[in-house]
């Protein structure tokens, strides 16, 4: 290295310039995504008295009302995907092969709910479910009920809720999905003489998996984690893993455990992904598969 | 009619779409029609009147929040397109290259998880937490988006343009200045709006990083839904509403849909 004169030296760092302004990026992701994701792994084996390895922090939350709040958790963002599903198919296939007329603002209409603020589209949500709401006044003045049914603080609330907001996450790789399907199968197969049945169930659906399968994430993952529907419209009744996490890392000032607790509905979620994954290539198309 | 007649019940699917629109419609709806309402209690209708609108425009507390909120926004939007920009132009050794699925890595993990460990590392560092680790965390998470964004449009262009400027005596920094940036300037302008809006409407990371002292809009309205709301907050939300189907609508102008995120 003795070689290296000053000048050299000057050189070599100049030619490094591109370089160096190339990954500040990535110093970025590393400093704040990185390295906090190991601490915390790190941090869930530390003991809470200072330091030294322990598994103590996970021995604490093996428990049964932990491993209920990672179930409901995963059980409602399940719930929240499946219905994301089964709403957002029939208005993407609506749009995306029956009509085409005014289909770019019917499409912009679908798509403006995931531009408001999450927050306003809870606070919307209020006003169908109080209890002097809309959901309420119609029904009592359609006699079908004698007195307000309490709707907001239950987990009904928060479901319709985590689906309305997520509903959009799964209207947009779906409905890109089907645009992009290409319609001459479905002339071919109804020339063939297939039912409209057996070329929705043989051709179109196996062909939206893809875009199911996205959207599908897109929900599931976010909506597990969720902290501010619940926090508003649970009435505080039902703890979810986003409550947990900040309440363990808040208020009760227990980073150990809240870390012990975060790593453990991480590996829950991952291994629902990975199901899912699998129960996902099991329906695509062979073709697909042999991609996957 | 192109495909909907050969559809299973083709007559039960434009009933099933219209269902969907009232669905996503309606509480937007009575939301709106309520910020013009009269009474002292936000759910309950007296009669027209815009006096909220007022309140909220002489209300102090709500200016500092939505300069809070826009300071961030736009530190974040301008910190995480700069370095993305640089990432795209100057990343051309194999390594820096490779490392770019690092990035897909922020998005698939759970907010709550970011905000968590960001939260961690300040106070593991004593950082103070305020604006700055606001930015810090809004930077990380439109890295997320932008990065993916610019990348691919940047892959599209045609490359003879750069090189044909290289060859001309430009340098690389004036390259990446009179050439790139023109060329990639819808796709900037795109990322800059979803930074926006993303950062605008983030819960999970401000209320992690930001300890309270330091509000954002959605803080605010949570804080405000929480400790009973009062009508204020349904102009509040009603503006904000507005505000972002302007945005849309300035997007949409622009040709560049969210959708394209997702390939």
């Amino acid at each position: 290295m003795t070689g290296l004169s000053k000048r050299n030296l000057k050189q070599l760092f100049r030619e490094q310039i591109p370089f160096f302004l190339s990954i500040p990026s990535l110093i970025w992701q590393i400093l704040f995504f990185y390295i906090p994701t190991i601490l915390i792994i790190g941090l869930s084996f530390v003991a809470m008295t200072g330091y030294g390895f322990t598994l103590y922090n996970y021995w604490l939350c093996c428990t049964v009302t932990y491993a209920f709040i990672i179930a409901r958790s995963l059980l409602a963002a399940f719930i929240t995907s499946f219905c994301c599903v089964l709403i957002a198919y029939p208005v993407c296939y609506y749009l995306a092969l029956s009509i085409e007329r005014a289909k770019n603002f019917l499409l912009f209409l679908l798509i403006l709910p995931f531009w408001t603020s999450v927050m306003v589209q809870i606070y919307a949500w209020f006003f169908v479910l109080e209890r002097h709401g809309l959901i309420n006044t119609i029904l009592l003045r359609l006699h079908l009920i004698t007195q307000p049914v309490a709707l907001l603080n239950s987990s009904i609330a928060v479901y319709i809720v985590m689906i309305y907001c997520y509903l959009p996450f799964m209207i947009m790789p779906l409905y890109a999905q089907l645009e992009k399907l290409d319609t001459r199968l479905l002339d071919a197969s109804a020339d063939l003489g297939a039912t409209a049945w057996q070329t929705f169930t043989r051709i179109t659906l196996p062909l939206s998996v893809p875009g199911i399968r996205t959207g599908f994430f897109l929900v599931l993952v976010p909506s597990f984690g969720e902290l501010a529907i619940p926090a508003l419209l649970s009435g505080g009744k039902q703890l979810f893993v986003g409550s947990v996490i900040s309440q363990f890392f808040i208020s009760a000032r227990e980073p150990h455990l809240g870390a012990a607790f975060t790593v453990m509905s991480c590996i829950a979620l991952a291994a629902a992904v990975g199901l899912m994954y699998m129960a996902f290539s099991w329906f695509s198309t062979p073709a697909e598969r042999n991609a996957l | 009619m192109k495909y909907g007649s050969r559809a299973p019940l083709p007559w039960l699917l434009p009933l099933l779409a219209l269902g969907v629109y009232v669905f996503l419609y309606v509480p937007i709806a009575v939301l709106v029609i309520f910020s013009c309402n009269k009474s002292e209690l936000p759910f309950v209708w007296e009669g027209f009147s815009l006096k909220w609108y007022t309140h909220l425009w002489h209300s102090p507390e709500i200016w500092h929040v939505l300069c809070n909120s826009l300071i961030v926004a736009f530190s974040a939007a301008f910190l995480s397109i700069t370095m993305a920009v640089l990432y795209v132009f100057y990343g051309t050794r194999r390594m820096v290259q490779q490392l770019y699925i690092t990035f897909y890595a922020s998005l698939a993990t759970p907010e709550i998880v970011l905000a968590v460990g960001l939260l961690n590392l300040f106070t593991l560092f004593s950082i103070p937490i305020g604006l700055l680790t606001l930015i810090i965390g809004h930077t990380l998470l439109g890295l997320g988006y932008v990065i993916p964004i610019i990348h691919a449009r940047y892959q599209e262009l045609d490359k003879q343009y750069m090189e044909a400027s290289l060859d001309l005596g430009a340098s690389p920094g004036q390259t990446l200045r009179y050439v790139m940036i023109p060329l990639l300037k819808p796709a900037l302008l795109a990322s800059a709006l979803i930074v926006l809006v993303i950062s605008l409407d983030d819960f999970i990371i401000s209320f992690f990083c930001s300890g309270g002292a330091t509000q954002t809009l959605p803080m605010y309205i949570f804080v405000m839904i929480r400790s009973g709301a009062s009508p204020v907050v349904n102009a509040l939300s009603t503006v904000l509403l507005l505000l972002s189907s302007v945005l849309v609508l300035l997007f949409s102008s622009l040709h560049i849909k969210k959708m394209d995120l997702l390939r």
